[in-house]
């Protein structure tokens, strides 16, 4: 009788601290993404040179693309690492494009200026690009394969290393299992 | 039986409403849709949750993104749109979290189902248990079942017996003796009331009535309860009834102190699991008008709402313990001792993660230990924290001069330290420094152009060979190590500069699940701090790694050298993995 009180005692209690440990554990602001392996959402933009660049116009090479703001820290502790990594791809079949949300364009124009960004950088100005890549925490970089396929997703800062692996894998076509996260700053 | 289906019956009298009042509140599928768009814009924004915000709908948040994906939603409308098309669109952008009432299917089925099933259950407790309770009372009603036991009460109740004996308090058995003599007491008190006048007949035949009831399973209840060992033998000589031996004696009485013991068990479980989540998942205050639970409860960044009251005044404020840690950090760093630097520094950015002098620190650190990229990224996230924050624009510009031959970063860096700098020996030496890189920015107008290829060398494209020197060799392990390879180990092959003691090396390489023998080549791409030249005279060695890191030696590692320093360029550079740790 004792034993079974126990058990049902159990049986009611834990699954409710399992609930409780998962609440706590989980970052409430994560989003999982379900765009990883599906196709690439098109948009065109104006870049800052005045140009204007569509997604469909890049088919048949790997792109990186990378949302950012001038005001987000870990999109600017990332900025060097991204401009040094388009100068090492630049001439292969490989398309950096960044996406500024959010911003003023006197801020941008100051950041691109200051991290010596050289690969091309349009505005969002509606937020219709960011909402379509269900942006939430910057930088958020996708890396779309030659066939207009997302690979992968990285929330947060990316690292060397991270870019490199990750531009060969969208090369290939290789699909990523799961979302990266790194130190991000949600959006406003 | 036939009572308890009356009992269930009832029951579905009080559950029934209740359900139809909890159902009848449920959020039920937009029925009507009014003709304006903004309203309906509206609507749809109240079920679509913002994505940056805690617990608000995108239709009551003021964050941007939620404005915007309001345009969004006003734009598929006046596409023509239905509000269901356009909430599919969002749940194929953010997944179905983006919608604030789940759907009621699969998992989310149970997120609708759960909290009636919970409350059903919890009445249907309540019910059970005061039916108990009600139930216990409703057999003390009199009963002439056993005249011979009522017989008995009236008998003992008559004279004053002994109190229990002591041996026994504590027991069940004791507290069963202890009320028996309690209803005996009350029963002749009653007596002595009525026998004074001061009781009516029938309220002293009620009582007494309830009296002897409540003495009859007392005595029934002392009849089954066993007593202790030790008081069994003067319980015989009383002339109790002997069942209570044939009892399990031990079982029963144990059976309370085992359940307080699990019960305590797991309420101190209980309390430590919730005292630990808790403190991982509140951070500190950054400051007095800080919310604790702050950007993780209410989507807002340390500081709570005053976070956007500048990023320069970050520095400033900060929790009780930061200037502590940060101060410990100082110092270890200036004893060199960096291991605890690094910690003092980690702990002060996990309470204020833009503090611009953990970072900076961390960068000096970083740059120290030869990560020029990491430690830039340090200093910009300090100076993105404080964009004036000397000591950071110093560690940049200086690495930026040094570690990178960046010389226009660093001129632009070190320029605006100087602007904010009091003038002193200290300004003077970077106006030193800066007329230093101007020489020698000048100096690599002139022959720079090999340089400056091989620090913006593209990168190794699959199959194509690295560009530039190479020392490439073959790795073989000594067959008396061969039983000792580890399958999953990973090599690293370690470049210094000829004669440096100690230090960065100038390059490492790393191999994962090396097989033997194994033909290598190492290049500039593997030199650690960009911007290095790959020349000259280096000693080469290989590790064969156990744990992978880089950074420890341990027992079960394999490791080899090449005897003498080496040109770049050499071929048929061979190691052997010789040695054991």
């Amino acid at each position: 009788m004792a034993w079974r009180r126990l058990v049902i005692t159990l049986a009611v209690l834990l699954p409710l601290i399992g609930i409780l440990a998962y609440g706590f554990m989980r970052d409430p602001r994560y989003i999982n993404s379900p765009l990883i392996g599906q196709q690439a959402a098109p948009f065109t933009v104006t870049l800052f040179d005045g140009k204007k660049l569509s997604l469909d116009d890049l088919r048949g090479k790997t792109v990186f693309l990378n949302f950012w703001a001038s005001w987000c820290p870990p999109c600017r502790a990332e900025a060097r690492d991204l401009e040094a990594a388009w100068q090492r791809v630049k001439n292969s079949d490989v398309v950096f494009l960044g996406v500024d949300i959010q911003d003023t364009e006197e801020d941008a124009r100051a950041y691109l200026r200051e991290f010596d960004v050289t690969y091309p950088n349009g505005r969002d100005l509606t937020g219709k690009v960011a909402v379509d890549y269900g942006v939430w925490g910057i930088p958020e970089t996708f890396f779309i394969d030659p066939q207009g396929r997302i690979t992968y997703k990285h929330v947060g800062s990316l690292g060397t290393p991270l870019i490199t692996a990750k531009l060969e894998e969208a090369r290939a076509g290789i699909v990523s299992a799961k979302e990266g996260k790194g130190s991000y700053q949600t959006v406003r | 039986m036939l009572n308890f289906k009356l009992k269930i019956r009832n029951l579905k009298f009080i559950i029934l409403p209740f359900l139809v009042q909890l159902f009848s509140v449920l959020p039920l599928a937009v029925a009507a849709q009014p003709p304006d768009l903004e309203a309906q814009a509206r609507q749809i924004a109240a079920e679509l949750r913002c994505p940056v915000c805690q617990n608000l709908s995108a239709g009551d948040s003021p964050s941007e993104l939620a404005q915007q994906m309001k345009g969004i939603i006003l734009e598929q409308l006046k596409e023509g749109k239905s509000a269901d098309e356009i909430k599919a669109y969002f749940v194929s952008k953010y997944g179905e979290w983006v919608l604030l009432s789940p759907p009621a299917r699969g998992f989310g089925l149970l997120v609708w189902v759960l909290p009636y099933v919970v409350a059903v259950a919890g009445i249907v407790l309540v019910l059970l248990v005061v039916r108990r309770w009600t139930g216990k009372k409703g057999r003390q009603e009199p009963s002439a079942a056993d005249p011979a036991l009522l017989a008995r009460i009236k008998r003992e109740a008559a004279i004053e017996a002994p109190a229990p004996p002591e041996r026994e308090s504590g027991s069940p058995r004791a507290e069963l003796l202890q009320e028996q003599a309690r209803l005996y007491a009350d029963l002749r008190e009653l007596d002595f009331d009525y026998r004074a006048g001061k009781l009516s007949e029938t309220d002293y035949q009620d009582l007494r009535n309830t009296l002897e009831t409540e003495a009859v399973l007392v005595l029934k209840k002392i009849e089954t309860t066993p007593a202790r060992r030790a008081a069994t033998a003067p319980q015989a000589s009383e002339g109790q009834p002997s069942i209570e031996k044939k009892t399990a004696q031990t079982q029963a009485s144990a059976r309370p102190g085992w359940q307080l013991a699990a019960g305590g068990a797991f309420l101190l479980l209980f309390g430590i699991t919730v005292g630990v989540l808790l403190t991982k998942s509140v951070r500190p205050r950054g400051s007095d008008q800080d919310s604790i639970t702050g950007d993780f409860l209410t989507g807002t960044g340390p500081g709570g709402m005053a976070g956007g009251a500048g990023m320069a005044g970050m520095g400033a404020s900060s929790s009780r313990d930061l200037p502590a840690l940060l101060a410990q950090g100082r110092a270890a760093y200036e004893k060199q001792e960096l291991p605890k630097a690094i910690q003092a520094f980690k702990d002060a950015l996990a309470l204020d993660p833009n503090q611009p002098e953990a970072h900076t620190y961390m960068g000096l650190i970083l740059a120290q230990a030869g990560h020029a990229d990491g430690a830039l990224m340090a200093f910009d996230r300090a100076l993105s924290a404080n964009p004036k924050f000397p000591l950071a624009l110093w560690g940049k510009g200086m690495l930026l001069y040094q570690g990178k031959q960046d010389f226009a970063g660093a001129r632009a860096t070190l320029q605006s330290l100087i602007e904010i700098m009091p003038a002193g020996e200290e300004k003077n030496q970077i106006q030193k420094t800066l007329v230093e890189i101007n020489e020698a920015s000048k100096g690599r107008k002139e022959g720079p152009k090999k340089a400056k290829a091989e620090a913006a060398a593209p990168p190794a494209q699959p199959g194509a060979q690295p560009q530039g020197q190479q020392i490439r060799g073959t790795i073989t392990v000594d067959p008396k190590l061969k039983s000792k390879l580890d399958g999953k180990a990973v090599l690293f092959i370690v470049v210094y500069q000829a004669g440096s003691t100690g230090g960065a090396p100038l390059a490492v390489k790393k191999i994962d699940k090396p097989v033997f023998p194994l033909p290598y080549s190492l290049g500039s791409e593997s030199v650690m701090m960009a911007g290095m030249p790959f020349s000259g005279k280096v000693t080469v060695s290989v590790r064969l790694d156990k744990d992978g890191n880089a950074m420890t030696k341990g027992p079960g590692d394999l490791t080899g050298e090449r005897n003498g320093p080496v040109e770049v360029g050499a071929q048929k550079v061979d190691i052997v993995l010789d040695r054991a740790m």
